[in-house]
């Protein structure tokens, strides 16, 4: 199982991709993960509050072999579970792409 | 009680009014405004309604709320910075208040300083008290997140992150960079440009363009001074990039092999279809914000005056919340008819300008 993270927007609105594999995923993080992916429902998320601007968007994609689970969600309504497992891939990937 | 739904009729009704009340104006309105401050609740309500009524009549754009912050309006500037301390948790400790002592350091005297310079801006150009023209607070955090590499509007007050050392330092270093959030809040009060495809790019445009016109206005900069850049000095130095986005030449501020190339087009033909950043807010925005450097450049002189306040006056008085470029370049190019008259030198300033990034103004009229 991999976890990608797509990150746009933000003030400079420079796009960042990073994921990883899930081995080595502390179990808290996995069991975010697996539940994403058991699931499958993807949704979106992005309604931001009224006026924000140059905040962050997010695309969570958790791929097992052919199946793929996408949540898009934005910085205010990620949730500490999901936040959590951003925060940990982006520190932890070992490649930073822009697309 | 006119509600905002009614702004869409306002032309036909502002007819309809003067037609039925010829000299409903003999109460100028800077005393309507004294009355508001200093009345009693009776006086204070009337004085309300004779401002909507004017307003409406200039064809300004009624704010929801109008009646419920009656009694809260300031006069004065009034900052509060907070300290969120590396969390995501807001607003954070409060370090400093208005009139308060310097100290926390470089982050939190920037927040303080270019937002009072962004408030002073709006005020002495335009007579503009404060984010909502009622003097609403402004409230800064600073120091948000681990590494954060970002700074944006909520929809109440601005958050800074202190970069991660890498590619970002902090983000009150820059005052064009804090113009540019405070004005989103403008933009929140007026227009109420939806943040998405090219109503979200203008909505970004604007906040360049007057983020930027706080930036020249405190080094009092004429048009051929200034940088035209957003985000000067953010990048630290191992990124091959001198700023967030160039209205100049947009698509020129960067190039790095991690953060990638400056993706801003400067022209319609080069219009980025993307369902990315919401419909490319922050990439589309390099078409208008180009029209604006043109228009200011061919004008010379001190931006704010003429470009400037034509962009203001489309913000604050023609724009909706889905307007597109195209209702964009009709809107400055009739408010600069109104300022300096129809077939002015400013007038066609704004015509070509628009047509320099691929769009053929309409008249309105």
């Amino acid at each position: 199982m991999r976890i990608r993270v797509e990150r746009t927007g933000g003030l400079a609105g420079i796009q960042v991709s990073n994921e990883i594999d899930a081995d080595g995923l502390p179990s808290g993080l996995l069991q975010t993960a697996r539940k994403i992916m058991e699931d499958k429902k993807p949704f979106s998320l992005k309604s931001a509050p009224k006026g924000s601007a140059d905040h962050y968007i997010y695309k969570i994609s958790v791929l097992d072999g052919d199946s793929q689970t996408v949540i898009e969600c934005n910085q205010f309504n990620l949730g500490d579970d999901l936040r959590s497992l951003v925060r940990y891939v982006e520190k932890n990937s070992k490649r930073r792409k822009a697309n | 009680m006119f509600l905002k739904k009614d702004c869409r009729n306002i032309d036909r009704h502002s007819r309809l009014l003067r037609q039925k009340n010829p000299c409903c104006f003999i109460i100028p309105e800077y005393v309507n405004k004294k009355i508001v401050e200093k009345g009693t609740k009776k006086q204070k309500q009337q004085a309300w309604k004779n401002l909507i009524l004017t307003e409406q009549l200039r064809g300004r754009r009624l704010v929801t709320g109008l009646m419920s912050s009656m009694f809260s309006v300031s006069n004065r500037l009034d900052r509060t910075i907070f300290d969120a301390e590396d969390s995501e948790s807001l607003p954070g400790t409060i370090v400093r208040r208005e009139g308060g002592k310097a100290k926390g350091g470089k982050t939190v005297t920037e927040a303080y300083d270019y937002s009072g310079s962004t408030y002073n801006f709006f005020r002495d150009i335009f007579d503009r008290n404060s984010i909502d023209t009622r003097g609403m607070k402004l409230d800064s955090t600073v120091h948000y997140g681990e590494d954060y590499n970002n700074a944006f509007w909520n929809g109440t007050q601005m958050v800074y992150g202190d970069g991660d050392g890498e590619i970002f330092q902090r983000f009150t270093k820059s005052i064009d960079v804090i113009g540019h959030e405070l004005t989103h809040g403008v933009t929140q009060y007026e227009a109420a440009l939806e943040y998405e495809g090219q109503a979200g790019a203008l909505n970004e445009s604007f906040s360049d363009v007057f983020g930027s016109l706080v930036k020249q206005f405190s080094l009092k900069q004429k048009v051929e001074k200034a940088d035209w850049l957003i985000g000067k000095g953010l990048f630290t130095k191992k990124v091959k990039g001198i700023a967030l986005r160039s209205m100049k030449e947009p698509g020129t501020a960067y190039n790095d092999p991690t953060i990638g190339k400056d993706p801003q087009p400067g022209h319609m033909k080069d219009y980025v279809d993307t369902t990315s950043d919401n419909g490319g807010v922050h990439i589309n925005s390099g078409i208008p914000n180009r029209a604006f450097y043109l228009t200011a450049t061919d004008l010379g002189g001190f931006a704010w005056e003429k470009a400037g306040r034509i962009w203001y006056i489309a913000l604050t008085e023609r724009l909706r919340e889905r307007s597109n470029f195209q209702q964009a370049a009709n809107s400055t190019y009739e408010v600069a008819s109104t300022l300096f008259g129809k077939g002015s030198r400013e007038q066609k300033a704004v015509r070509n300008a628009w047509e320099k990034v691929g769009i053929k103004v309409k008249s309105l009229k």
